[in-house]
């Protein structure tokens, strides 16, 4: 059985003062993101993206030659728990600053890092991650989209699906197969650096259950890419993608990202009072916190340099499905009907939550792979 | 404390603990884990409240039938209120709506009132309790005081809780303590889920071994996906009871120190017992579905751990109780902060490094 112990996460002086410095910038910043639609992701605004890069605040953890600030991964997650807590509207550079920009440091090039990572730090530089195919989804390593090995580059071919803002994305981070399958289902499997005005590459938006426009299919036909766009080794395409993961199941929007219902469900009680809301609230805040400190604890594995895959796994599980339990507890606790329209804030966020909840347990890893992750790591199959 | 003075308890307890000897309490007496919270100036080991709960996640992975979690915050009391030389301290409480009546003759004070489901009450030597109302006082009552009557009774594991009554009793002291009197029981509450914390992760590694051992259909029932989420679930149930369970004891060393107010109004103290309390439901149900009916046997052991959460998660305030506390304790804060900000307060460097 591994070892599923959660260390003691570490309070940085550095992160607490951050912490004040953006309170402060979120209070003064004039952001109108319309907190009625307050997505799940916060806004897309390019124009905040770029006040926070000057700031410092994306890329945090990059080293100061590629525009970063050299921060550590403790110091950077208190900066997006704030974020996410504010609902600012941080979509634009949120895939950048989070995934790629950390795989580009790991495995891109001197000249990829170079030439992109002060783009991504300055808030400037988008992108979106090519991995779910339409025949693609949980099971990663079948992906179908090939790299076929042309003169000076790779012609690409095939679909992907489920693409976060394509569409509105400076580059993808593209999974593909670059030799055929066989027996070792991993390999063979390789990343690219995409530049989405490269001919031959569509998008078509697809629009979700809750009204959301970020969802794209990405159809990709003899896109060409130059030999440089290749990230890392030929090959490695699969022990790239998994170190991935655990950035984006480790984070601290997989408890957050459901926060303004909460809010708004505070503010009611406060001038509505109720003991079942009060109690409804104590158990949500408990969860929630609880979440908290195991989420900070994994930022601190990580930080060290600890292997916190199977934790991050654990984690989201617990997050995701804690999100999708937050518009049951409360629908229960507080007659209100959601209604996106409404122009009361409680009954919109409410709307908007119970529209977004099917999502929280699909994206990043649906809860049977993460519990199929965590069953694995204790000893079980 | 040091590193590795810690990791010389952790080996001590866990050794002990694993061997079980039939004069197990005894034997954690005589290596002061039963005083472990008492200064060492004064004869006692001066632990953190975050190992005390680290050694009572042990004793909890063990299901060991000993007073240990009582004993502790006893000893601490006692050394509190003066009293010196007991061999076996306990805490007690009264029913919420009739408080023990505390009068004073000249120079004697007398103490009336009922002291309900006391643990170990029985066999203790002191018993040690708080007044209610603003200027609480901390009272110790030797057991074998005349005027004290005892009826035992019995949580669902057994263990000892039984009903005191007082009647005119003379107490060995009684001393105004400068916290709400309801601070114990919030000590006590995150007592209890540091020791569900370490049964819970029992439950799971014999559910694990189990699962990976049973035969069925021709294969392992470990290796059935149904099987496997279910435990996955109970994994993390485990693992959220004992964060939350770690944060409830660090509030706790906080108090100690001065930075948290009040125990009553800590969030993560509400938290430690909502949260594992409702780890300890779910992981009793997972582990008894897997075990099947051998599970459901007097024989088997898993009762041994589910019995404890089952009566524990009840014990110093179920989930429902300490919901209602964090949830007014938030609604009542009358400054505008968002709840995040109540939540994740700035917290300036001092009390950074006060607590680290």
């Amino acid at each position: 059985m591994s070892n599923l112990s959660f260390p003691r996460p570490r309070q940085s002086e550095v992160g607490e003062r951050l912490r004040a410095e953006v309170r402060e910038f979120l209070d003064d910043f004039d952001w109108r993101g319309d907190p009625q639609a307050a997505s799940v992701f916060g806004g897309y605004d390019p124009e905040f993206s770029e006040a926070l890069g000057a700031r410092g605040w994306i890329g945090m953890g990059f080293p100061q030659r590629y525009g970063g600030g050299g921060y550590g991964l403790v110091e950077r997650y208190v900066v997006m728990e704030e974020l996410l807590a504010a609902r600012a509207p941080i979509t634009a550079h949120s895939v950048a600053d989070r995934q790629s920009g950390q795989l580009l440091l790991r495995f891109g090039s001197e000249s990829q890092r170079e030439e992109i990572l002060p783009h991504i730090a300055a808030g400037k530089s988008y992108f979106c991650i090519g991995m779910s195919e339409p025949d693609s989804g949980s099971d990663l390593a079948s992906v179908r989209t090939r790299a076929t090995k042309v003169d000076g580059g790779w012609l690409v071919n095939g679909a992907k699906i489920w693409t976060t803002n394509a569409h509105r994305s400076h580059y993808m981070i593209l999974l593909c197969r670059t030799s055929p399958a066989s027996q070792e289902r991993h390999a063979g499997l390789s990343q690219f650096l995409v530049d989405m005005k490269t001919p031959g590459i569509v998008c078509r938006q697809i629009e979700n259950i809750a009204g959301g426009q970020e969802f794209n299919e990405v159809h990709l036909q003899d896109a060409f890419l130059p030999d440089e766009a290749l990230i890392g080794v030929e090959g490695d395409g699969w022990k790239q993608v998994t170190s991935e993961l655990a950035f984006e199941r480790s984070g601290p929007e997989r408890f957050l990202s459901h926060l303004s219902v909460l809010e708004e469900f505070v503010r009611v009680l406060k001038s509505q009072p109720s003991a079942v809301g009060a109690r409804a609230l104590g158990r949500l805040v408990a969860h929630l916190t609880t979440l908290r400190r195991m989420s900070r604890s994994v930022a601190t594995m990580i930080a060290d340099g600890q292997d916190a895959a199977l934790h991050a796994a654990l984690v989201k599980d617990l997050g995701t499905c804690f999100e999708q339990e937050i518009p049951e507890i409360l629908r229960l606790a507080l007659q209100a009907e959601p209604d996106p329209n409404a122009s009361d804030a409680y009954r919109a966020a409410l709307a908007h939550v119970v529209l977004n909840a099917p999502s929280s347990t699909i994206r990043g890893g649906t809860k049977e792979v993460l519990r199929g992750i965590v069953a694995k790591g204790l000893g079980l199959r | 404390m040091d590193d590795e003075t810690r990791e010389m308890l952790h080996e001590t307890a866990t050794s002990i603990f694993a061997e079980g000897p039939p004069d197990l309490w005894e034997v954690l007496q005589s290596v002061g884990i039963d005083k472990a919270l008492v200064p060492e100036s004064k004869g006692g080991v001066g632990v953190s409240w975050a190992i005390a709960c680290e050694l009572l996640g042990i004793a909890g992975k063990h299901a060991a039938p000993v007073p240990m979690a009582e004993a502790m915050i006893g000893h601490w009391l006692l050394d509190i209120a003066g009293v010196e030389g007991a061999k076996l301290p306990t805490i007690a409480f009264s029913p919420p709506l009739e408080p023990v009546r505390l009068s004073r003759s000249g120079n004697e004070w007398h103490v009336d009132g009922a002291l309900v489901r006391v643990p170990w009450g029985s066999s203790c030597t002191h018993v040690a309790f708080m007044s209610e109302g603003p200027a609480a006082q901390l009272i110790v009552v030797a057991r074998d005081s005349s005027g004290v009557s005892i009826k035992a009774g019995q949580n669902l594991a057994g263990e000892p809780r039984d009903d005191m009554t007082l009647e005119s009793v003379a107490p060995l002291a009684v001393v105004p303590v400068p916290f709400e009197s309801n601070s114990l029981l919030a000590i006590s509450a995150v007592m209890r889920s540091a020791l569900m914390a370490g049964a819970i992760e029992r439950a799971l590694e014999l559910t694990v071994d189990y699962a990976n051992m049973r035969v069925q259909f021709g294969r392992p029932i470990g290796k059935f996906q149904a099987v496997q989420q279910n435990i996955a679930v109970l994994a993390t149930q485990a693992a959220a009871a004992r964060a939350a369970t770690e944060a409830g004891s660090e509030a706790i060393d906080d108090w100690i120190l001065g930075v948290e107010e009040s125990l009553m109004r800590s969030v993560a103290v509400a938290s430690a017992k909502i949260r594992t309390g409702e780890a300890a439901g779910e992981a009793a149900a997972i582990s008894h579905q897997v075990f099947g009916a051998i599970g459901f046997t007097e024989e088997h052991e898993l009762h041994r751990f589910t019995k404890r959460l089952w009566s524990w998660r009840d014990e110093y305030g179920s989930e429902a109780v300490w919901a209602d506390v964090l949830g007014e304790s938030i609604l009542c804060n009358e400054s505008e902060k968002t709840l995040w900000r109540t939540l994740a307060p700035t917290r300036s460097s001092l009390d950074i490094g006060a607590t680290r």
